[in-house]
């Protein structure tokens, strides 16, 4: 009895010590960042310090980069991704690359789904010209005329219906 | 005179005089006082009258407006039972992982697992929501080239022939929660500056799963593996690309310990990054812990 007495005294007391320095607020949430609810004096854990190339390299390895890649050119790309173009100066327009390095070209998806339509983004140069190009195209593919919107200040083309894939298969194949 | 025209002339005898009773003005000449609220003068907006369409409060799935619905007519479905707690696998297709391997955000000279794939930010796992890795998906299997040492926690039959067929190798693994929450971010995880855990074994029923060397179990003996290589090999009919003959044989063979998370740091280190130092328990207690 005398025992649990003293070990109970022991955390009452380490309590109120909290207590007096609870001015700056500490929120002991998990495992590593709570007290110990009793003192358990001066811990010695016997550990060595090292500094190994070898080790080190290993720990490069595996933290995240902080920036993503540039890709790299290789003779064939068997995903069918495909790199820009490089006479994009000389075109019209340009459609920028998302920092993905993928063609941005989004379907959106409103009014419980009935609602589909296709968005070309980051839409540089004559965009009237790739909206006629655009329509041309896609006339090939459905029977109603095509509807769409063009908001030339900021660079995308809404278009109504889900052409999402055909879209970005013909801007690939245009080098975009 | 025609005959119709006499017609309309008798016609019109008989019809009223034109008079101040039956007079009106001209259609569109007058405009009415109130003025019309919205696009089509206040109307219903195409939400039609009243109910769900006006208040936007459609009715929840499965409800069939006071019948008994269909879910709940029969009082017990077993086969359910416990699907909350089942461990998840969510979803990556070989056309992905291709693709991120095309675009440089996988390095292939090195073994792929389950940090690599995290660290390129395009796969995002939960491990608090019951999900234990990534499930390798048969899409693209086709087209899949890649050389690669490759790390999964779930593959089907067809994905491990695929990357065996393109030279690599394949390995399912096991990861408990707490290991996965340190793969997530490992930078954050070592500015934490606590020991990396070691990893559990997996739990009763994953077990048989992850020593089965037809599924690439990390668990199984090694030599069973290359005989189901070859087994697998003829099933699909292609010639097994020899690996001990290739130049990248030493990191084709590069395995974690069962007790490892990360390739060359042992569980009980601990990682400073700022001093760029590792400190390893000397503690025999510690190490016999970390070990077993």
């Amino acid at each position: 009895m005398s025992v649990i007495s003293t070990k109970l005294r022991l955390v009452i007391n380490n309590l109120s010590k909290i207590n007096l320095r609870a001015k700056q607020i500490i929120r002991h949430g998990g495992y590593y960042s709570s007290e110990y609810l009793e003192d358990l004096g001066k811990v010695s854990t016997k550990f060595e310090v090292t500094k190994d190339p070898v080790d080190w390299k290993c720990v490069e390895n595996i933290l995240p980069r902080k920036t993503i890649p540039e890709p790299v050119k290789k003779d064939e790309y068997p995903s069918g991704w495909q790199p820009q173009a490089d006479d994009m100066q000389s075109r019209p327009y340009y459609i920028e690359r998302t920092r993905n390095h993928l063609i941005p070209v989004y379907l959106d998806l409103a009014q419980h789904n009935i609602r589909r339509h296709t968005i070309i983004r980051r839409v540089k140069g004559d965009i009237w010209l790739l909206e006629k190009e655009v329509t041309e195209f896609l006339q090939t593919l459905s029977n109603k005329p095509i509807r769409l919107q063009v908001n030339e200040f900021a660079g995308f083309i809404r278009i109504n219906g889900d052409f999402v894939n055909a879209i970005k298969y013909w801007l690939k194949n245009k080098g975009y | 005179m025609s005959k119709s025209a006499d017609k309309a002339l008798n016609l019109l005898r008989s019809l009223p005089r034109l008079c101040l009773g039956n007079i009106r003005d001209n259609p569109g000449s007058r405009s009415s006082r109130k003025r019309g609220r919205g696009q089509h003068g206040g109307d219903k907006h195409g939400a039609g009258n009243k109910g769900s369409g006006q208040r936007q409060n459609y009715m929840r799935l499965g409800y069939e407006t006071g019948n008994n619905p269909f879910y709940l007519r029969f009082p017990n479905e077993p086969y359910y039972k416990g699907h909350h707690l089942k461990r998840q696998y969510p979803p990556m297709s070989m056309l992905d992982l291709q693709r991120l391997i095309d675009l440089n955000r996988l390095d292939m000279s090195k073994p792929i697992d389950l940090v690599a794939i995290l660290n390129t930010g395009v796969f995002k796992l939960k491990p608090d929501q019951h999900q234990f890795g990534v499930n390798l998906t048969d899409e693209g299997a086709d087209i899949f080239k890649a050389k690669i040492n490759l790390e999964v926690q779930w593959a089907s039959e067809l994905v491990i022939a695929a990357v065996e067929k393109a030279g690599g190798v394949i390995t399912t693994a096991y990861y408990d929660q707490h290991s996965l929450q340190a793969m997530l971010n490992t930078r954050k995880f070592f500015e934490r500056g606590i020991p990396i855990p070691r990893r559990m074994t997996p739990p009763a029923d994953a077990i048989e799963y992850y020593t089965d060397p037809t599924k690439r179990g990390y668990l199984a003996d090694p030599e069973k593996i290359s005989e189901e290589r070859l087994v697998l090999a003829q099933k699909y009919g292609y010639t097994l690309p020899k690996i001990e003959e290739d130049k990248t044989y030493e990191m084709l063979t590069q395995r974690k310990d069962p007790r490892q998370i990360f390739f060359g740091l042992n569980p009980g280190w601990v990682v400073n990054l700022r001093n760029k130092v590792i400190l390893k328990p000397q503690e025999e207690k510690l190490v016999e812990f970390y070990q077993s």
